[in-house]
């Protein structure tokens, strides 16, 4: 039985070019369905249109069907689907409608209508349901993100819906939260038979959490829904442990560590690790461009940093590692000179660029280009060559006369980035930059840092993103609290912790699936 | 950030709002800067116990300040353009405006009683500001919603939401302009940067609202639809609030021929949307809906008394209620005054504690011995 039916649609914003391109899907009842593509591939448009935002509350031109639960979305609006599809936005801040948790809960059981009863009822099984009912009397705004996220879809379930559609539910979550999202929504899943409709850029979690998965480019479904192995099988943003599965000829792949282990313990021959992976002695250092020591901050009162050193020399890329609120934001904003340290010395490099979390903080521009071309306008120095530089090293000379809003994030992040490295910086500071980033954002972001870091500048990434810093950071910096944990190399540290990247945990010492890939190369 | 415990609502926000309408002709029939320095005080005090941390309650400073830089504005002004002759504080150089422009006389003599006067009316809207900052800062805007009549729900909803873009616009400002100085390596760059924020800002703004309008649609606001005599009783009741708002304007700056039109305006208006909302059988279903409890009947009692006495005192002769700078003295200040100022302390009998389920119903409060000592303000 099908509870949400794609015939034939297609769709295109106002002025612009088809998003859905004769879309054709059944998402089976009671199943979670994945949705996989690149940004721009249009899996946000797909799954709007599964409760009527798209068209009703876009406009555009829209033809063919979606049924869901036997009504069409062509003769119900968002409002009227609202107890059969519950919608959760991937911006966990701008879907709360009331100051606090329990009462925005009940905000669409109001809305529809329900007896006093049932309304109480509801709200306490869906509190439960998702695990938050300890903090049902705080205003959603006092959250970390994932209990925050977990209160929208709370929000989302309470009318009961056959159908849960979540867009990148994750996308802006640290590890920890996106965990406890998707271990609720598969509990959901898997007591109340809720069907899950679901996009990610992030596979390492949904992946094995779905039952089918389903590809998408271009508007065009061009991977019919099949098993996840199947789909991820040459998806560029497969998991690491995927991808490593097919350099190694498993069939079907694997989506998990634990299903990758099982098939490592049966290989008959191992590559042999290079000499270089083994030893943990770093590239010959570069000069020290910014030296920090000692560093204490407060903020609000609250001791955030307390004596934390730390060293950059040209040619390294260091990873600043840790959970929320460890201060590795703060920590970056003091070495780009944003923020005084209370306590400690900072060497002042006059050659730091600070790229925020959020891109939106700085896209004003009309253009990809002229974003760009306007730091060096205010540094007053016009450099064309700089410009065409940085749009090369991130892949944006495709975009460069788009609008830099109507970008897709992680298109907008590399925007920020070029922004600001353009200025010439040495040491280019990236806080959480893979943020809501596909993969071919992410490759690019990973070249442009590789190649910053060649030619003598130095860059520190802060992240929750371990892939990335196994595949590019030299050195590894871990907070805890607002102390140094752990500090040294990157292989040593990412190899040696918890949180190690997945490939280090099937077939150690290999950090990524690119060095064995070179290690097989040799033999 | 601190530490986020919640806490209830130890009264309900309809109460508050007498408080509030009871503070706000307080100060209007007492405005000498005796009791107005008093009634801030007390809404401070208020404040300070009652307000959630958030951006309304760092909001209420704010306010004030806002009210201080208006009367050293005011005091300027007056000080340079009005001129009465007596006690003359000192003489500055002065210029005639072109007759085009006014033809007044900028400069020359500053009076003392001027200054006082401007002095005196300042303190009056700062204790306006107190009291709409203090409100503000407490009550909780979607309990009022819920509290008024099913005509006024969706604008009331509309109105909330819209309210709690102001404070994340302010914190979008702040990072923002940080964005704009890492930008140059922590370098300000002046020229342009107005551009340069505000297209973020309302940019940032602007597709927050779409994202909350979505998430609102797809959670069935708007499913029951309104009634023609609904909307109706919505848009009397939207004019009804403006011309209030209007007409409290037009009473802080002293303009009490405009202040009772339009007062006069939004109790018509008012009274007509009740009429239109009560002709509605049909009730709006809301999920544990907070009753007034009996300690809130008191609290609205012990509220409105305060405005009755001074009010009674002003009709028997109180003289020193207002201000008078000419001749100059120093405002007088009358014991009976000051202690019908008293009863509007009466919502610090309760303090905000950790939620129960029969608070949460808002059915009983807890009695204070039996909990541990609460944390004035957080």
């Amino acid at each position: 039985m099908s509870a949400i039916a794609y015939s034939a649609v297609s769709f295109g914003y106002p002025d612009g070019p088809l998003a859905l391109d004769a879309v054709d899907l059944d998402v089976h009842a009671g199943e979670i369905l994945l949705v996989v593509g690149s940004s721009g591939s249009g899996k946000s448009t797909l799954l709007r249109a599964a409760n009527g935002l798209v068209p009703h509350s876009t406009g555009g031109r829209f033809s063919g069907d979606v049924v869901a639960f036997g009504r069409s979305t062509r003769t119900h609006k968002p409002r009227e689907l609202a107890d059969v599809v519950g919608f959760v936005h991937q911006d966990p801040e701008a879907q709360f409608v009331v100051d606090r948790v329990e009462a925005d809960v009940a905000f669409v059981l109001e809305n529809l209508g329900l007896p006093d009863e049932a309304m109480r009822r509801r709200v306490e099984e869906v509190l439960d349901a998702l695990g938050i009912a300890h903090l049902r009397d705080r205003n959603p705004v006092t959250l970390s993100g994932g209990e925050r996220q977990r209160a929208a879809i709370a929000g989302a379930l309470a009318a009961a819906p056959g159908a849960l559609v979540l867009d990148e539910p994750t996308s802006q979550l640290d590890p920890q939260g996106a965990e406890d999202v998707f271990a609720a929504v598969g509990r959901l899943n898997a007591d109340l038979g809720t069907t899950v409709l679901l996009a990610e850029h992030r596979l390492e979690r949904a992946a094995p959490l779905a039952d089918r998965a389903v590809r998408l480019d271009g508007g065009r479904v061009t991977v019919p829904p099949a098993a996840p192995g199947v789909v991820m099988a040459d998806y560029p943003g497969a998991p690491s442990v995927t991808r490593l599965g097919r350099l190694l000829g498993w069939d079907p792949p694997p989506l998990t560590v634990r299903a990758a282990r099982g098939l490592a313990v049966a290989m008959t021959e191992r590559p042999e690790p290079s000499a270089s992976l083994n030893s943990s002695v770093a590239p010959a250092p570069g000069d020290v461009l910014l030296r920090a020591e000692g560093v204490g901050v407060a903020l609000d009162r609250r001791p955030v940093l307390h004596d934390v050193d730390v060293e950059i020399r040209r040619g390294e890329v260091v990873a600043l590692l840790g959970r929320n609120g460890a201060g590795k934001s703060t920590l970056l904003r003091i070495l780009g000179g944003l923020l005084a340290p209370d306590a400690g010395r900072v060497d002042p490099c006059p050659t730091t660029a600070y790229v925020p979390q959020d891109p939106n903080a700085m896209l004003f521009a009309a253009t990809v280009r002229a974003e760009v071309t306007e730091t060096l306008r205010l540094l007053g120095r016009p450099n064309d060559a700089a410009v065409d530089r940085w749009l090369d090293a991130l892949g944006l000379h495709d975009l460069a006369d788009r609008h830099p809003r109507s970008l897709s994030g992680g298109q907008r992040q590399r925007v920020a980035i070029a922004a600001v490295a353009v200025g010439g910086a040495d040491v280019l500071l990236l806080d959480e930059p893979t943020r809501g980033m596909d993969a071919d954002s992410r490759h690019a972001l990973e070249r442009a840092i590789a190649h910053h870091a060649r030619e003598g500048g130095a860059v520190v990434l802060a992240t929750h993103d371990v892939e990335l810093a196994a595949r590019c950071a030299t050195h590894a910096l871990v907070l805890g609290d607002g102390e140094t944990v752990a500090s040294g190399s990157a292989r040593d540290v990412l190899a040696g912790s918890l949180f190690a990247p997945q490939v280090v945990r099937v077939l150690p010492p290999f950090l990524t699936v690119e060095e064995l890939a070179g290690a097989m190369e040799r033999t | 950030m601190r530490s986020a415990t919640a806490t209830t609502r130890p009264w309900h926000s309809a109460a508050w709002l007498a408080w509030a309408l009871a503070g706000a002709a307080t100060v209007q029939l007492a405005p000498s800067p005796v009791y107005v320095a008093l009634m801030v005080g007390i809404a401070w005090l208020v404040v300070e116990v009652h307000a959630p941390e958030g951006p309304y309650r760092r909001a209420f400073p704010v306010l004030l300040l806002l009210g201080v830089a208006f009367t050293v504005f005011r005091i300027v002004i007056s000080g340079l353009t009005a001129h009465t002759g007596a006690d003359v504080l000192m003489t500055l150089p002065e210029a005639t405006v072109p007759r085009l422009l006014g033809g007044f006389t900028l400069g020359g003599t500053v009076e003392a009683g001027v200054v006082l006067q401007a002095l005196s009316q300042g303190f009056a809207l700062i204790g306006m500001l107190a009291v709409f900052g203090a409100f503000n800062a407490i009550v909780s805007h979607y309990e009022l919603v819920q509290s008024s009549p099913r005509a006024f729900h969706e604008l009331g909803v509309i109105t909330t939401v819209a309210l709690a873009f102001v404070p994340s616009t302010v914190e979008s400002i702040s990072a923002v302009r940080e964005a704009d100085r890492a930008r140059t390596g922590g370098r300000s760059v002046r020229r342009g940067r107005i551009l340069r924020s505000m297209v973020p800002v309302l940019e940032r703004g602007l597709e927050r609202a779409v994202a909350l309008s979505e998430s609102m649609d797809a959670r069935g606001f708007g499913y029951q639809a309104s009634t023609r005599g609904d909307l109706a009783a919505g848009w009397c009741g939207l004019g009804a609030l403006l011309a209030l708002a209007g007409a409290f304007v037009a009473l802080v700056g002293r303009a009490r021929p405009a202040a009772i039109g339009l007062g006069a305006i939004g109790v018509g208006f008012l009274v007509a949307a009740v009429a239109l909302a009560s002709g509605r059988a049909r009730d709006r279903r809301r999920y544990r809906h907070r009753r007034m409890a009996p300690a809130d009947w008191v609290m609205v009692a012990t509220a409105i008394a305060t405005p009755l006495i001074v009010g009674l005192c002003g009709v028997s002769g109180e003289g020193s209620l207002v201000w008078h700078t000419n001749p100059l003295h120093w405002p007088t200040f009358s014991p009976l005054v000051a202690l019908a100022l008293v009863p509007l302390l009466f919502p610090l009998t309760r303090t905000p504690r950790p939620p129960t389920a029969a608070s949460r119903a808002g059915l009983e409060w807890p009695e204070p011995e039996l909990l541990p000592e609460p944390v004035a303000g957080g």
